[in-house]
């Protein structure tokens, strides 16, 4: 790992996140909707829905901000040939990820925190809960890397983003959908990331944190294995 | 004398097809070596190969003193530079934020930056936007680009494909000074002009099979037919033959000032590859 070239990497994707409109209205997404849900009286510290809301809000950020960012900025460097370059460079694979994701992070980390200023952030003022949302911003990080790895072209990791963004992002919604609490689709939903954070609050067991870490796993392996083959034309 | 490039054996099949074929060469220390060919001859595979771009099915490559299998360390990747049809810069950046981009990653003092803009004549336009500059600018940078390091090897895939003959021309006079001083260039063109200008040898490339290498000058020499090319006053046109009995006949053609332009046959590259090959290089 070279700090150099990380922060090399860092300031040319703030310049380009700077320029580029369609990066820079993804976090508002997620404000919006703190806004819209605050306005219906969502919020507060009391509310019974707060859990339920405040990780909306999470999962509308790491999935529209962290995974859509990141997708649209590999997908982009891969069809314009630009992550050919870096590869090309002395920068290693952890140099380019780290770079890129520091910008990407930096703005899900201003996202968030207005975001949760608005709807209220106490339930998250805990360890596991603080653990939970590094995990998931890591899956949600290594997935957009990979998708955009993996896309042939920035539209075709637009139209891969979006299930994306609703299986993982707006998975709690799920439950407005008024399934049964045996419908199969709740089970599987259940053991999502975002539905294993919101399960860290109902109990005291560390099952959801390791859950959620199998899932960052298994996010990093596609991620590499995306990576490795971008890398050569073989 | 030091090999910078060794290849021996050299192979690369893709699913059915064999883009390469047993290819066999060297490139020496400080040279400038040509692969020529027509599009699809493996060119660019080749290059691909000793970039580390893609590996070899079969064979030895081994660059810069290292073998294939550490071509993707950092210590292989700041050694070369490479202009190919990879190459591509950030088009919402400026020229120089691109170049600077590359200084940091390679380790290299920032003043290069107005170094390299100056010799690819590129000084004026160090805060326009990459988008805005034309195909043959973005060229310039893209060399800039893979010469900001001052590496020890680069690999230039149609360098001057997009650019005037006077930017190629300065392009040229670029490269001969990078090679002045010290580093061994691989280059990959159509044009022959190019190849005859820089190169110290050639080799020709065709259907992944190397059918010639060697200098430019020992190939325009060895399918040269040595014949004189004589034309006279009253407008005819006579071939010589360089024997001894024909002295007398080209004598007495200049003692009788019958002589309007003499000339030894001398085939070019491009004429050369279409002997060798039965193809055009410029299709």
């Amino acid at each position: 790992m070279n700090v150099q070239r990380i922060s090399a990497i860092f300031e040319k994707d703030m310049k380009d996140f700077m320029r580029n409109i369609t990066m820079l209205m993804m976090p508002s997404i997620s404000i919006i909707l703190a806004l819209v849900y605050n306005g219906m009286g969502i919020g507060g510290g009391e509310d019974e829905y707060l859990i339920f809301t405040i990780y909306v809000i999470v999962g509308v950020t790491f999935s529209a901000v962290t995974s859509v960012c990141m997708v649209t900025m590999m997908a982009e460097e891969k069809e314009k040939k630009t992550l050919r370059g870096l590869m090309l460079s002395p920068a290693s694979f952890v140099d380019i990820i780290t770079g890129k994701s520091l910008v990407t992070g930096l703005i899900t980390f201003i996202t968030l925190v207005i975001s949760l200023l608005i709807i209220g952030f106490e339930p998250l003022l805990n360890v596991r809960a603080m653990l939970g949302l590094i995990l998931m911003f890591l899956f949600f990080l290594m997935l957009g890397i990979g998708i955009g790895l993996f896309a042939k072209s920035v539209a075709a990791a637009s139209a891969y983003s979006m299930p994306v963004m609703f299986l993982f992002g707006f998975t709690p919604m799920i439950e407005l959908f008024g399934l049964g609490e045996d419908s199969i689709a709740i089970h599987i939903a259940g053991v999502f990331p975002i539905m294993q954070a919101v399960e860290l609050h109902d109990t005291n067991s560390w099952l959801p944190l390791g859950i959620i870490a199998i899932w960052v796993i298994a996010a990093a392996l596609f991620t590499y294995i995306c990576f490795k083959k971008t890398r050569t034309d073989d | 004398m030091d090999n910078t490039i060794e290849v021996k054996g050299m192979r690369k099949v893709f699913g059915r097809k064999t883009a390469i074929e047993q290819v066999t060469f060297n490139v020496e220390k400080g040279e400038i070596f040509g692969l020529l060919g027509p599009s699809g001859s493996g060119k660019t595979t080749t290059i691909k190969i000793l970039t580390g771009e893609s590996t070899q099915t079969d064979g030895d490559v081994n660059v810069l003193g290292m073998d294939s299998t550490r071509f993707g360390s950092s210590d292989f990747k700041s050694k070369i530079g490479i202009l190919s049809d990879n190459s591509a810069l950030y088009e919402r950046l400026t020229v120089h934020d691109n170049l600077k981009l590359f200084c940091k990653l390679y380790n290299a003092p920032l003043k290069e930056v107005d170094v390299i803009l100056k010799e690819v004549n590129m000084e004026d336009e160090r805060t326009t936007t990459i988008s805005k500059l034309s195909k043959g600018m973005k060229q310039r940078v893209l060399l800039a680009k893979a010469l900001i390091h001052k590496p020890k090897l680069v690999f230039l895939d149609e360098p001057t494909s997009a650019l005037d003959p006077g930017n190629a021309a300065q392009i040229h006079r670029g490269l001969q000074k990078l090679n002045e001083a010290g580093t061994t260039i691989f280059i990959t063109t159509h044009n022959m002009e190019e190849a005859t200008e820089l190169c110290d040898r050639v080799a020709f490339l065709n259907n992944g099979r190397l059918q010639e290498l060697d200098s430019p000058g020992a190939l325009r020499y060895k399918y040269s037919t040595h014949a004189f090319h004589v034309e006279t006053f009253s407008g005819k046109r006579l071939v010589i033959d360089n024997e001894p009995e024909n002295a007398g006949q080209i004598k007495e053609l200049i003692e009788n000032g019958e002589i309007k332009a003499i000339n030894t046959d001398n085939p070019t590259l491009g004429q050369i590859f279409l002997k060798v090959t039965g193809k055009e290089l410029v299709s």
